[in-house]
C-alpha cells in the first residue's frame, strides 16, 4: 500500500530472480493471493449465473462430484478425476451413472455432506423442488435434456438416470459451472453467503470493492489448500487494473483479462511475468432476428454470412492471434472444432472475394442492389470486445450492399434486448462451459433452448444433435460433430466470425497454476495453487 | 435564438467606435492577446468542423487490418488506430461531433434557459415561484449525475448526448436571465415602451432580451468548453456518443486503457485536440467576457 | 434573520420533495429494471421468473404505491435494501460516504490551498506575465479531461517509481489513508482550484477598483496593506460562495477520478448502482446529494450575512 511496502515487494522480487532455478523447490504453505477482479460479481450462486466473474472467485468454495483435472491444460472426458466422487461406473444399458461418494466430508458450516445433497443439487436444476429451494435463475437448464432423475442409495451412492446413453454427461459434472451445494442452504443464502465444502470458504463481497475467502482448514484433501486467502480486489477501469498489474500490485490478472495489445504492453514492462495466450472458448458471432424483414428472407442471411472477411476481424482485434472455426472451437486449444482442411470446404469460409461476389449476386436476387441498398442497424452491448468486431461487421456489411448503423445497448439490458427480440443484427459473444458438443449444441442451437437467441431450430439437426450425444465411439462421433458443425454454418445460424485468444497473467511466484486451453469456467479451483516467496 | 443575429455594435454598452474591422481586429489582439490566442484556435477548430471532407481526404469510418496501429508516417500522419482508421480525419471528423456538441447542447440548454429565465422574471407570481423551485432542484444535482442519468434513460447516441448535456445548462441560463429581467423591467426604456403601448411579451422580446445577452453569451462560451469535457466523461463512463462516430472523447477513452505505451498517439492526438479546443474556447470566453462586461473593461 | 431561516428551510424541504419525485419518475424512465439486469448474467430471460422476481421486489405496485411506500419509509428512517447485494441500504451507503467526503474535503483544500493565492497574484499582477502564466496553468486545468489526467498520473507513477498509487485495500494508519488520497486529490483539486483561482482574480479585480481601495491608496498605504487587508478581504466574499457550490460539483469529478483511481466511494457507486438499476441505491444516495447542496448552499449564504455586515436578511 505505502511506497514503503511496494518497494520491499520489488526488492524481493528482484531478489528471487536472481536466484538460479534449480532443483526442485519445496512448495510452501501460507500467504494471500491478490488478484484483481473486473467487476462485482452478480452473487455467489454459481448455478444461477452464466459468467465468469461468478465462476471464477467462488469456484474454490465448492467441490463437485468429479472435476477436470486443474493441472491438465486441456479439458476433455480423459482429464476427468474425482473430487466428492470416488469413483464412478455406468450400468450395462449405459444409462445410469453410479458415483461412490467421499465420507467424512463436511460442509463450511459443520453439517456433513451426504448423497442428499447432490440429489437435492440436482433436483434444482431440473426444477424439481419446492418453491423455497426453487433457483431464481437456471441457466443451465439445457445442460440437463437427457436427465431423468438422481437417487441417492444410503448416504455414500447416488445414481443419475439418462433418457439415453450420453458418455459425455460425465464432463457436464466436471464443469465449474457443476458445483454440490448444500440441501440445508436456501438460494437466496447461496446468492449471498455461499456454503460449500471446498478448499475456500467465503468470507465478504463488497460491492465494487472486494470479494474475499479463507482457507478452509478443515477441508478434506489432505495437505490443500496452500493459500491462506485469497482477495479478489474489483478494479472496474481496465488501464488501472492492468496498470496495478504491472507495479507489482497483484499476483495475479483477472481470468483471461489481458487481451493481445495489452500483453504486449505487460510483458513490455514486466517482462519476468507470466502471460500464456490461451483460446478462451468463447466465439464472437453474428445473431440475426430472421422475423424480422429484411431478414426473414433466406438469401440475405446467407449474404451476410458470405460477406465476413474473418481473416481481417482477427488481424485488427489480435494481431492475428484469434482463431477461425466454427462453432467448436477448433484444435489445437479445443478437441471437437473443424480442422483448417474442412473448415476450407465450409460455406461461408475460404475465398473472400469470390464469397462477397455470390453475396452480392444473392442480393440481386432479393431486390437490392448498388442503387437500392439495404438500411439496418447492428445491435451489441456497450463494451470494447462486442463493439469492435461490431464496428468492422458494418464496414464489411457495405461491400454487399448493406449500410448498417451500430446501436450500442446499455451492457446490463443486452439480454433483455436480444430477448425482446428487439434488434435486426446483432453482434453477440458466446462462452462455452464445457467444450463439449453435448454443451454447445443443446445450449445454443437446440430448438427451444432459452440461450438459442435466434430462434433457430432444424429438427433433421435436432436428431442429429441427440445422436452425437449417444454415441460411444468418440473418434466416430467427432466425424458426425464436424457434419454438424459444417451444416450449423451453412444455415448461417449463428455465424461464427472468430474464436478469443487471451491471456492471465501472473507473477513468476505464483506457482501450481494451469490456465487452460478450452475453457475459462474450469481452472478457478486454485487448490493447487501456492506462493514461491 | 437571437444570439446568431447579434453583433457587438448593437449592445448599448459596447461603444466601440465605428472604424474598419481590421482596426477592430488589431485592438482585440492587443488588449486580449490571449484572447486572440482563443480566438485563432476555435476559428481552426470550427473550420476543420465545418469543411471536415476537404481538410482529409480519408475517410474516417474505413477499417483495414493492413493498417491497424499504424504509426505516424507519410501515409498517416498521426498514425492509424487499432481498426486501421486514419487517427487524423477521425480527429478532423471529430472537431464536427464536438462542434455539434458543444453548440447543440449550448442552443438546447439557452433556448429553455432563456425561455424559463424570461417568463419566470417577467410573469412573476405563482409561474415564478415554481419555476424557482424546480430550477432548484435541477441545481441540486451535480451535471455529471443529471447527464449520466439522462444518457442512460434516453440511451446512447449523439441527440440523447447533446440533450443531456443540455439540460443542467438550463438552470443556469434561467438564472441570469431572470435576474436581469427584474432588474431590467423597472428601467426607464422600458418604461417608456409600455407607456408607448407595446404589448408586455413585445416589450420582453423586443426590449429586455437583447439587454440580456451579455451575460448569456458569455456563459455560452464558457459552455462550448464544458460541453465537449461533459462528453469525454461520459464516453469514458460508458455512456455518450457510440461508435464508429469519431468522438474525441471515446477516442480518448478507449484507446486511453489498452495503446497508451505501445501505440501512444492514439491517446496523445485526441487528447491534445481536446485540451487545445476547450482551453481556446476558454481562453475566448474570457476575452469576450472582459470585454462585454462594462466594469472590468480597462479605462 | 430567523423569519429568513425559516423561510429557506421550507424553501429547501419543498425542494427535497420536487427533487424526490424527479428521481424516482427519471428512474423509472430509463429502460429495463433490476430483473432484467439480474436476469442478464444468466444470459438469458425466463418471463415467469422475472415476475416474481418482480413481485418479491415490490415493482409490480402502482408508481404511486412505490413512491409513498419509498418516502414513508425514508421519513422513518428506513432506507430499504438494496436490490442487487439484498442488504440494507445503510450498510451499503454508510461505510462509503466517509471515503467520498474525505477526498471531497481534500480535493477542497487543494483547490483553495492553489486557487486563492495564484488568483491573487493574477489580479495584484494584473496583465503582466505573472499574470498570463497563472491564468494559462489554470485555464489547463479546466481543459484537461480529468479521466485522462487522471490515467497520465497513474501511468506516470507505474513508469517512474513502480508504484501504483490507487485504493486496492483499506489502508490501516491515517498516513496510509493520506498517502492513498493524495494523488487523486490533487487531480480532482487541479480542476477546481482554476475555478477558484479565476473568481479570485475578477472578483479582486473588481474590489480594487472601488472606491475605498483607491482611497486607501491615496492615503498612502502600501500596496501590500490595501491588497491583502482592504481588497482580499472583501474579493473572498463571492469566492466563498462559489467553494461552497463547488463541494457539490466536486461530486460530478469525482466519480470519474474514483473510476479511475478506484476508489471505493459513494461517487463511483452511484454510477453502478444506476447501472443497475438499483432503485432503492440510488434514490436515496440522490436525496443525499440533494440534502447536502441545498444545506451547503444555505450555510454559505448566512456565511455571507456575517462576512459582509452589509448584507442583512430580512
Amino acid at each position: 500500500m505505502t511506497m514503503l511496502k511496494a518497494k520491499t515487494r520489488l526488492a524481493m522480487a528482484a531478489a528471487m530472480l536472481a536466484i538460479p532455478l534449480g532443483g526442485a523447490l519445496a512448495m510452501k504453505d501460507g500467504g494471500t493471493l491478490k488478484i484483481y477482479h473486473r467487476g462485482t460479481p452478480p452473487s455467489g450462486s454459481i448455478h444461477e449465473e452464466a459468467t465468469n466473474s461468478t465462476v471464477s472467485p467462488y469456484m474454490g468454495v465448492f467441490n463437485n462430484l468429479v472435476m477436470f483435472d486443474q493441472q491438465v491444460a486441456q479439458n476433455s472426458l480423459e482429464s476427468i478425476v474425482p473430487d466428492l466422487a470416488t469413483d464412478w461406473s455406468w450400468d450395462e444399458s449405459k444409462t445410469k451413472l453410479t458415483f461412490n461418494l467421499r465420507s467424512g466430508v463436511n460442509w463450511h458450516d459443520g453439517k456433513p455432506f451426504t448423497a442428499a445433497d447432490v440429489v437435492c443439487t440436482w433436483k434444482q436444476l431440473l426444477g424439481d423442488v419446492p418453491r423455497k429451494m426453487k433457483l431464481r435463475k437456471n441457466p443451465r437448464k439445457s445442460w440437463y435434456w437427457n436427465l431423468k432423475g438422481v437417487e441417492a442409495s444410503g448416504d455414500n451412492q447416488v445414481s443419475f438416470a439418462l433418457g439415453q446413453p450420453q458418455p459425455a454427461f460425465l464432463a457436464l459434472l466436471a464443469s465449474g459451472y457443476s458445483p454440490v451445494y448444500p440441501c440445508h442452504v436456501d438460494p437466496k443464502t447461496m446468492r449471498t453467503n455461499p456454503v460449500g465444502t471446498g478448499p475456500f470458504k467465503f468470507v465478504e463481497l463488497k460491492q465494487n470493492e472486494h470479494v474475499k475467502f479463507v482457507k478452509n482448514e478443515n477441508y478434506w484433501k489432505p495437505g490443500k489448500p496452500h493459500l491462506d486467502a485469497i482477495d479478489w480486489t474489483i478494479i472496474r477501469s481496465r488501464s488501472t487494473r492492468v496498470l496495478a498489474f504491472i507495479a507489482g500490485e497483484f499476483d495475479m490478472t483477472y481470468n483471461t483479462d489481458v487481451t493481445v495489445p495489452l500483453r504486449k504492453d505487460v510483458l513490455q514492462q514486466k517482462p519476468d511475468a507470466i502471460c500464456p495466450l490461451v483460446p478462451t472458448n468463447v466465439s464472437t458471432n453474428l445473431i440475426v432476428n430472421r422475423d424480422a424483414p429484411p431478414f426473414n428472407d433466406e438469401r440475405i442471411r446467407r449474404a451476410m454470412g458470405l460477406s465476413l472477411d474473418r481473416q481481417a476481424f482477427v488481424d485488427i482485434i489480435s494481431e492475428g492471434n484469434n482463431f477461425i472455426g466454427g462453432a467448436m472451437l477448433p484444435p489445437p486449444g479445443g478437441v471437437w472444432g473443424l480442422p483448417p482442411e474442412e473448415l476450407a470446404t465450409t460455406q461461408g469460409y475460404g475465398d473472400v472475394a469470390a464469397n462477397r461476389e455470390k453475396a452480392r449476386e444473392l442480393m440481386k436476387q432479393a431486390g437490392f442492389g448498388p442503387d437500392n441498398r439495404v438500411k439496418v442497424t447492428v445491435s451489441t452491448r456497450n463494451i470494447a470486445i462486442y463493439r469492435d468486431p461490431a464496428v468492422i461487421l458494418i464496414d464489411h456489411l457495405k461491400e454487399i450492399y448493406i449500410d448498417a448503423e451500430l446501436k450500442v445497448i446499455e451492457t446490463s439490458n443486452w439480454h433483455a434486448t436480444v430477448a425482446k427480440k428487439d434488434y435486426q443484427v446483432g453482434l453477440n459473444l458466446t462462452g462455452v462451459g464445457v467444450d463439449d458438443p453435448d454443451v454447445n449444441f443443446f445450449e445454443n442451437y437446440a430448438c427451444g433452448s432459452q440461450r438459442n437467441y435466434t430462434g433457430y431450430c432444424n429438427k433433421e439437426l435436432q436428431t442429429l444433435f441427440e445422436k452425437q450425444s449417444s454415441m460411444a465411439d468418440q473418434e466416430a462421433r467427432k466425424k458426425l460433430v464436424w457434419q454438424i458443425d459444417q451444416k450449423l454454418q451453412e444455415d448461417v445460424a449463428r455465424p461464427i466470425i472468430y474464436h478469443g485468444n487471451n491471456a492471465t497473467c501472473w507473477q513468476p511466484y505464483v506457482k501450481g497454476y494451469v490456465s487452460m486451453t478450452n475453457s475459462v469456467y474450469n481452472g478457478w479451483r486454485l487448490e493447487d495453487v501456492w506462493l514461491d516467496k | 435564438m437571437t444570439a446568431p443575429n447579434f453583433t457587438i455594435e448593437e449592445l448599448p454598452s459596447a461603444e466601440i467606435p465605428r472604424k474598419g474591422v481590421w482596426y477592430h481586429f488589431r485592438t482585440f489582439c492587443r488588449r486580449y492577446p490571449l484572447g486572440a490566442i482563443g480566438a485563432a484556435i476555435t476559428l481552426v477548430f470550427v473550420f476543420c468542423a465545418i469543411f471536415a471532407e476537404f481538410v482529409t481526404g480519408m475517410d474516417p469510418y474505413t477499417t483495414n487490418a493492413a493498417t491497424s496501429l499504424a504509426a505516424p508516417g507519410s501515409s498517416h500522419m498521426l498514425g492509424a488506430d487499432v481498426m486501421g482508421r486514419d487517427v487524423f480525419s477521425r480527429i478532423v471528423y471529430g472537431a464536427r461531433i464536438s462542434l455539434m456538441v458543444g453548440v447543440g447542447s449550448t442552443l438546447v440548454g439557452c433556448f429553455f434557459g432563456v425561455f424559463i429565465g424570461l417568463a419566470s422574471g417577467y410573469l412573476l407570481g405563482w409561474f415564478d415561484l415554481i419555476t424557482q423551485r424546480i430550477i432548484d432542484m435541477m441545481q441540486a444535482l451535480p451535471l455529471l449525475v443529471m447527464a449520466l442519468v439522462m444518457a442512460a434513460s434516453l440511451g446512447p447516441s449523439l441527440e440523447n448526448t447533446i440533450i443531456a448535456i443540455s439540460i443542467p445548462l438550463i438552470p443556469n441560463v434561467a438564472r441570469i436571465i431572470r435576474s436581469n429581467t427584474l432588474s431590467l423591467r423597472e428601467m426607464p426604456f422600458v418604461e417608456s415602451a409600455r407607456a408607448s403601448g407595446f404589448s408586455e411579451w413585445r416589450i420582453a422580446i423586443r426590449h429586455v432580451l437583447p439587454n440580456t445577452l451579455a451575460p448569456l453569451i458569455v456563459l455560452a462560451t464558457a459552455q462550448l468548453g464544458a460541453a465537449i469535457l461533459t462528453e469525454a466523461s461520459l464516453s469514458f463512463l460508458g455512456l455518450g456518443i457510440p461508435e464508429p462516430h469519431a468522438s474525441w472523447g471515446r477516442m480518448l477513452s478507449e484507446s486511453a486503457a489498452e495503446y497508451v505505451r505501445t501505440a501512444p498517439w492514439l491517446v496523445i492526438f485526441p487528447g491534445i485536440a481536446i485540451s487545445l479546443v476547450v482551453f481556446g474556447t476558454n481562453l475566448l470566453g474570457d476575452a469576450v467576457r472582459d470585454m462585454l462586461d462594462p466594469r472590468q473593461r480597462k479605462t | 434573520m430567523t423569519s429568513y431561516i425559516i423561510r429557506r428551510l421550507l424553501l429547501m424541504a419543498l425542494t427535497l420533495v420536487g427533487m424526490s419525485i424527479i428521481i424516482f419518475i427519471m428512474l423509472r424512465l430509463v429502460p429495463g429494471n433490476i430483473a432484467d439486469i439480474l436476469f442478464d448474467s444468466a444470459g438469458f430471460i425466463d418471463p415467469q421468473e422475472k415476475a416474481l422476481l418482480e413481485e418479491e421486489l415490490g415493482l409490480h405496485l402502482p408508481l404511486w404505491k412505490q413512491y409513498w411506500d419509498w418516502i414513508y419509509g425514508l421519513v422513518q428512517g428506513d432506507l430499504g435494501f438494496s436490490y442487487v447485494s439484498e442488504l440494507p441500504t445503510v450498510d451499503e451507503l454508510g461505510p462509503r460516504i466517509p471515503i467520498t467526503a474525505k477526498l471531497a474535503g481534500l480535493s477542497l483544500f487543494f483547490a483553495v490551498l492553489i486557487g486563492l493565492p495564484l488568483g491573487v497574484i493574477s489580479a495584484v499582477k494584473q496583465n503582466t506575465w505573472a499574470d498570463y502564466v497563472v491564468r494559462i496553468i489554470s485555464l489547463s486545468g479546466l481543459s484537461l479531461p480529468s479521466f485522462w489526467l487522471g490515467l497520465l498520473i497513474l501511468t506516470a507513477f507505474v513508469a517512474w517509481a513502480g508504484y501504483i498509487p490507487i485504493y486496492t485495500s483499506a489502508p490501516e494508519t491515517w498516513y496510509d489513508e493520506l498517502a492513498l488520497l493524495i494523488t487523486p486529490a490533487i487531480a480532482v483539486g487541479f480542476r477546481a482550484s482554476a475555478i477558484i483561482m479565476r473568481l479570485t482574480r475578477s472578483s479582486m479585480l473588481e474590489v480594487m477598483r472601488q472606491d475605498y481601495v483607491r482611497t486607501a491608496r491615496s492615503k498612502g498605504a502600501s500596496e501590500n496593506v490595501i491588497n491583502y487587508k482592504h481588497a482580499l478581504r472583501n474579493a473572498i466574499l463571492p469566492v466563498t460562495t462559489i467553494i461552497g457550490i463547488e463541494a457539490a460539483f466536486l461530486i460530478g469529478g469525482l466519480i470519474v477520478t474514483e473510476t479511475v483511481f478506484n476508489i471505493p466511494g459513494v461517487a463511483r457507486f452511484l454510477v453502478e448502482a444506476i447501472q443497475w438499476r438499483d432503485y432503492p441505491i440510488v434514490q436515496n444516495l440522490v436525496m443525499l446529494i440533494a440534502l447536502i447542496v441545498v444545506v451547503v448552499n444555505l450555510m454559505v449564504d448566512l456565511l455571507y450575512a456575517v462576512l459582509d455586515p452589509r448584507i442583512r436578511y430580512s
